[in-house]
Parts: C-alpha cells; sequence; structure tokens
C-alpha cells in the first residue's frame, strides 16, 4: 500500500523522504535532499520551511505572504530533476537543475532554474538560483572518413555509411 | 551657462509618471497607481553610463548594448493631475512627498553636469527662471545637491534590490525581454510599463494582503475617470489588468 507517496516524487513513503527534513527532526545530506525538501513544502504550502532553509544574504527577498498569496491559484504537479552538479555529503557547494510542472488557474506551467546551494554551519542552504538555464549544447564528434564506421561493419565510415 | 529657478507651486509638473523609489511607492500604496517602468538608453546616449550603473545591459541584435533602468512608478496619464495635488495647487504630502517630487527641476538619473535642460520650464508651466530667482545651476555644478544627492544615493541603495529583481523577470518572461529589445532599437526609444505585483513577491517586509487592498482601492478609483476618456485608454486598460491580478490575491 502506498498512500503516502512523496510530492518531491521520489517514489518513497513521505515520512522516509522529505517528511523529517520539513519537520525539522532531520537534516537534508545532499543538496538535492534540500531542492526536494523545498519542493514538498512549496506542494504542502509550508513556505517557513522555505524561508528557513535561504542563504543568509538573500532573506530579505523572499516574502512568505506574498508566497502563501500565490499558492492559493497554485497547483504544483510534479518535480524533475535534470542535473545534479557536486552537492553530495562531503561537498561544500552544489548545483541541482530542475523542472518543476504546476497548474496556475488551469493552465500547466514549467518552472525551470539551476539552483545553487551551499553549506552555511554545516547545513545546506539554498543560495540563488538562474530561471531557464542555457542548456550545455550537444557535443557532436565527427568521425573521420578513413575511420572505422560507427554501425559496426568494420569497413571504413567513407566505404559504408558516410 | 548659470540657470535661475525658483518653484512659484503652479502645480503644472504635478501630473503624469512619476518615477519612485521603492520605499516612497510602498508608502504611497493608498494613493499612488503603483508600476514598473522598464526604460532602455540607447549606447551613445549621454545617461548610458549612469543607466548601466543603476539598472543593467542588454545585448542587442545589432551588437550594440542597451542600458535599461527599472524604476517603481506612479503610473497615472499627462492629461490627470497627481492625486496628492490639492485644489489650491499645493501638494497634500508636502512634508512626506516622494525623493523624485523634492529633487525637482533636477533628476538624479542624469550626471550633475546633464541637468541643463532639465532647469526650462516646459509649455505651460509657470516656474519662475527669472534673474530675481535663486542661482540654482552654475558651471554644470548644482547649487545646493543636498536633494540631488539624496535621490543619487537612494537610486543606487534600490539598485541592489532592483538589480537582481530585473534579471529573473527578463529570465522568466521571454516576451518583456523581446518587448525591450523591440523598444531600445526604435529611433525614439520606448518605455515598457508592468504591473508591481511581481516586485512585492521579493521584498521580505511586505504584507501582500494589505498592498492588495490599497492598490485595489487606488486603481478602481482610476478605472472610474479614465473610463470616458479615449485618450487615456492605455492607462486605464493596464489599470483593469492590474486590479484583476491583485483580486486574484484577495
Amino acid at each position: 500500500m502506498k498512500t503516502n507517496l512523496c510530492p518531491c516524487g521520489s517514489g518513497n513513503d513521505f515520512k522516509d523522504c522529505c517528511g523529517p527534513i520539513i519537520e525539522g527532526s532531520a537534516k537534508s545530506k545532499t543538496a538535492e535532499q534540500l531542492m526536494r525538501s523545498r519542493y514538498s513544502a512549496h506542494f504542502m504550502g509550508n513556505f517557513d520551511h522555505v524561508a528557513a532553509t535561504h542563504a543568509p544574504e538573500i532573506k530579505e527577498t523572499y516574502n512568505v505572504s506574498s508566497a502563501k498569496a500565490q499558492a492559493q491559484n497554485t497547483e504544483w504537479v510534479g518535480l524533475e530533476i535534470t542535473e545534479v552538479i557536486a552537492g553530495g555529503p562531503n561537498d561544500e557547494t552544489g548545483t541541482v537543475t530542475f523542472t518543476a510542472r504546476f497548474k496556475e488557474n488551469g493552465d500547466l506551467h514549467a518552472h525551470r532554474e539551476r539552483a545553487m546551494f551551499r553549506r552555511e554551519k554545516g547545513e545546506w542552504v539554498y543560495v540563488d538560483g538562474k530561471i531557464n538555464p542555457q542548456i550545455e549544447p550537444r557535443k557532436v564528434e565527427k568521425i573521420g572518413r578513413n575511420d572505422p564506421c560507427p554501425c559496426g561493419s568494420g569497413k571504413k565510415y567513407k566505404k559504408c555509411c558516410g | 551657462m548659470d540657470r535661475h529657478f525658483s518653484c512659484i507651486a503652479c502645480g503644472k509638473c504635478c501630473a503624469g509618471w512619476l518615477p519612485l523609489s521603492i520605499n516612497d511607492a510602498l508608502e504611497n500604496a493608498n494613493l499612488f497607481p503603483l508600476f514598473l517602468l522598464w526604460t532602455p538608453v540607447r549606447q551613445g546616449a549621454k545617461s548610458f553610463d549612469l543607466t548601466a550603473k543603476i539598472g543593467f545591459t542588454l545585448k542587442l541584435k545589432n551588437r550594440k548594448l542597451a542600458a535599461v533602468r527599472l524604476t517603481p512608478m506612479s503610473y497615472i496619464p499627462p492629461q490627470i493631475n497627481c492625486p496628492a495635488l490639492s485644489e489650491d495647487n499645493l501638494c497634500s504630502i508636502h512634508e512626506r512627498k516622494p525623493l523624485r517630487c523634492s529633487t525637482m527641476p533636477f533628476s538624479a538619473s542624469r550626471d550633475e553636469n546633464d541637468q541643463i535642460d532639465l532647469l526650462i520650464p516646459r509649455p505651460g508651466w509657470e516656474c519662475d527662471i527669472s534673474d530675481n530667482a535663486p542661482l540654482v545651476y552654475k558651471d554644470k555644478k548644482i547649487s545646493n545637491p543636498d536633494g540631488f544627492l539624496s535621490e543619487r544615493k537612494q537610486l543606487l541603495t534600490d539598485s541592489e534590490i532592483l538589480k537582481p529583481f530585473a534579471q529573473l523577470m527578463l529570465d522568466s518572461k521571454p516576451a518583456l525581454k523581446m518587448e525591450l529589445e523591440k523598444m531600445a532599437v526604435r529611433p525614439h526609444g520606448g518605455n515598457v510599463v508592468v504591473g508591481f505585483l511581481p516586485l512585492i513577491h521579493r521584498l521580505a517586509n511586505v504584507d501582500i494582503n494589505q498592498f492588495a487592498a490599497s492598490q485595489l482601492a487606488v486603481l478602481e478609483n482610476l478605472i472610474g475617470i479614465t473610463k470616458e476618456n479615449p485618450e487615456c485608454a492605455d492607462a486605464h486598460k493596464n489599470y483593469v489588468q492590474a486590479a484583476g491580478e491583485l483580486r486574484a490575491i484577495i
């Protein structure tokens, strides 16, 4: 019976996932865990957890009353983590790129962000984010005309698929 | 060249758009219709460097840069008087009037040596610029720069909040960026006016419900005033839209 799945989409039970982090009985070990718990907090309307996990220098730029007001018309649909750089148990900083989907007045929207995290007195905090970040262009490796063909035929590329 | 100037309180300049500091905007949320004004300044213009410092720069398709200033403003059509102007043409909030008003006729969003044309009254204004009026500007220096300097200081303080906010808006609203790029390449420039609410989300100590209630009353009043006036059609449309956004919160 999976009746209490965590909103962050991990597939785990809420009480084994974001629950303890939001309640404050456990600390996030990785930047990704904090990212997930902040999403779940949005999902549940717990903006105190969101505010409490901001880096000190950005506390002035987060308006809890306004986040609550916005939430009335917002329904969070799902979180997808697309890239995690560092942010592990032994790291001091980390970056989590994610897409959070939500419905606003019935319309589906996507919030894409590359979020920066850092350890503040040992605990992960959100520092800032780049909205709609540029995705690294895909690197294409060129095949030489005389190289073996990538189709695996054993022939030269120019004699085969090239 | 020397300029003399004295305000005779004719009230003629108290109409239309009024850029405000964040603080002046919030303190007068029950009086002014608050919007955000984006103004591109082309490369080579006198105020380009200062605008780039207070605001931000935008790369244009023609490989040039535009400096863009973002400021809160009281958004009132030029045909309509400032709501704080009383019937005797005096300012009803004189003691606590916005910095922008008390710095008049100077402007801190331009360099000190680039003020001279601001000291020529616009048509219809009754400012005293005769030799009997005090000397206010000499050798491109403001004689008593106190007001100018405090407005400049406020612009720089506000820019610490407005710059990252502007970046956030441009990243999340591609249509806004395109509109700014379009305005920046027009020969006579242009402005983009957007609602004030997104800035409230970034100000930790503002109660959004209180703000929305004050603003809604101001906007509903102006929607009534501008309804029948075709010259105010743009403003009217923006008021109606902003009022709708506020109602969604309340």
